[in-house]
C-alpha cells in the first residue's frame, strides 16, 4: 500500500509536526539548563549588576527588535503561502534571512567591543555564561537561516507547511532570546 | 495545525511586542526598589514569550498533546532551578 508522505501518522496532527516540537523539547531544555544554572549563580552571588553595567542596552535593544521583527516576516511568509501567494513567501523569507544575519552582525558588533574593552569569557563567570548563552543562541540563529536558505533555494514555498515547520524553529530562538535579553541586560 | 480556525492578525501581535519590550526596557529605568523592576521586566518577557508562542507558533490551534510536548520540558526546568536553590541560594 502507497503511503502518502503528506498524510498525518497522528490525526489531526500534520506530518513533521511533533518531530520539530519534540526537537523544540530538547532545545527548552538545552538553553534552559543554562539559564536555570544563571539564575541560581546568580542569586546565590548576590547580583552581577556591575558587570552587567558594561553590556550595551541600547544594542541589544536594536537586536530584540529586530529578531522580533523577523517572526513577523516569517510568520509572513506562511500566512502569504498559504493564501496562495506567489511572490509572498520568497519575499518574506528572503527578508526574514537579512534580518537574521543583520542580529548576528550586530551581535558580532557587540562581542568586539566588549572583547576589546577586556571582558573574555574567562574574565569572569558573568562573562562565562554571557558568552556561553549569547554564543549558543547566536549559532541557533545562524542555523535558522541556513535552514531557511535551504528553503529560499530549493523554492518550494508553495506548500506552507514547509515553511510553518521552519517558523516553529525560527521563532522558538525569537523566544529564547526574549528570556536572554532581560536576563543579561535588564535585571 | 489541526484546525485553521480565523489566523491572528500577525501585524497587530507584533505591535504588542515592540510595545511589551518597550515596557520591559522603562521598567529596567524604575527609581527605587528593584523588585517591582524585575518582576516587571520578567512579566513582560512572559507576556512577550505567550504571543509568539500562541499566535506566531499557532499553538492555539494545536491538540493537546503538542501543548503537553511544549510544556513538559518547562515544568522540568522550573522543578530543575527550584530544586537548586537550596545549595546555592539558601547556603549563602
Amino acid at each position: 500500500m502507497a503511503i502518502s508522505a503528506e498524510a498525518p501518522a497522528i490525526p489531526g496532527i500534520l506530518p513533521g509536526k511533533v518531530g520539530v516540537w519534540w526537537f523544540l523539547a530538547s532545545e527548552i531544555m538545552l538553553f534552559g539548563g543554562l539559564i536555570a544554572s544563571f539564575i541560581v549563580f546568580r542569586l546565590g552571588s548576590g547580583g552581577w549588576h556591575g558587570e552587567a553595567a558594561h553590556l550595551s542596552v541600547p544594542i541589544a535593544a536594536v537586536n530584540t527588535l529586530v529578531l522580533l521583527t523577523s517572526s513577523l516576516t516569517m510568520v509572513q511568509a506562511f500566512a502569504t503561502a498559504e493564501r496562495g501567494d506567489q511572490r509572498g513567501p520568497r519575499t518574506y523569507l528572503a527578508l526574514t534571512i537579512l534580518l537574521g544575519l543583520a542580529f548576528l552582525g550586530i551581535k558580532a558588533y557587540e562581542y568586539t567591543s566588549e572583547i576589546l574593552a577586556g571582558f573574555t569569557p574567562g574574565t569572569g563567570i558573568f562573562w562565562s555564561f554571557y558568552y556561553a548563552m549569547t554564543g549558543l543562541h547566536a549559532l541557533h540563529v545562524l542555523a535558522g537561516a541556513v535552514v531557511n536558505s535551504i528553503l529560499l533555494g530549493a523554492g518550494r514555498l508553495r506548500n506552507p507547511h514547509r515553511l510553518e515547520l521552519a517558523g516553529l524553529y525560527w521563532h522558538f530562538v525569537d523566544v529564547v532570546w526574549i528570556f536572554l535579553f532581560p536576563l543579561l541586560y535588564l535585571a | 495545525m489541526a484546525s485553521h480556525g480565523v489566523r491572528p492578525n500577525y501585524v497587530a501581535i507584533w505591535g504588542w511586542l515592540v510595545a511589551l519590550m518597550i515596557a520591559g526596557l522603562a521598567a529596567s529605568f524604575l527609581p527605587g526598589a528593584r523588585g517591582l523592576a524585575v518582576v516587571l521586566i520578567f512579566a513582560t518577557a512572559v507576556a512577550k514569550a505567550l504571543l509568539v508562542a500562541l499566535n506566531y507558533m499557532h499553538l492555539k490551534f494545536e491538540p493537546r498533546l503538542i501543548y503537553a510536548i511544549a510544556i513538559v520540558p518547562v515544568l522540568f526546568l522550573l522543578v530543575l532551578t527550584v530544586a537548586l536553590f537550596p545549595d546555592f541560594v539558601f547556603s549563602r
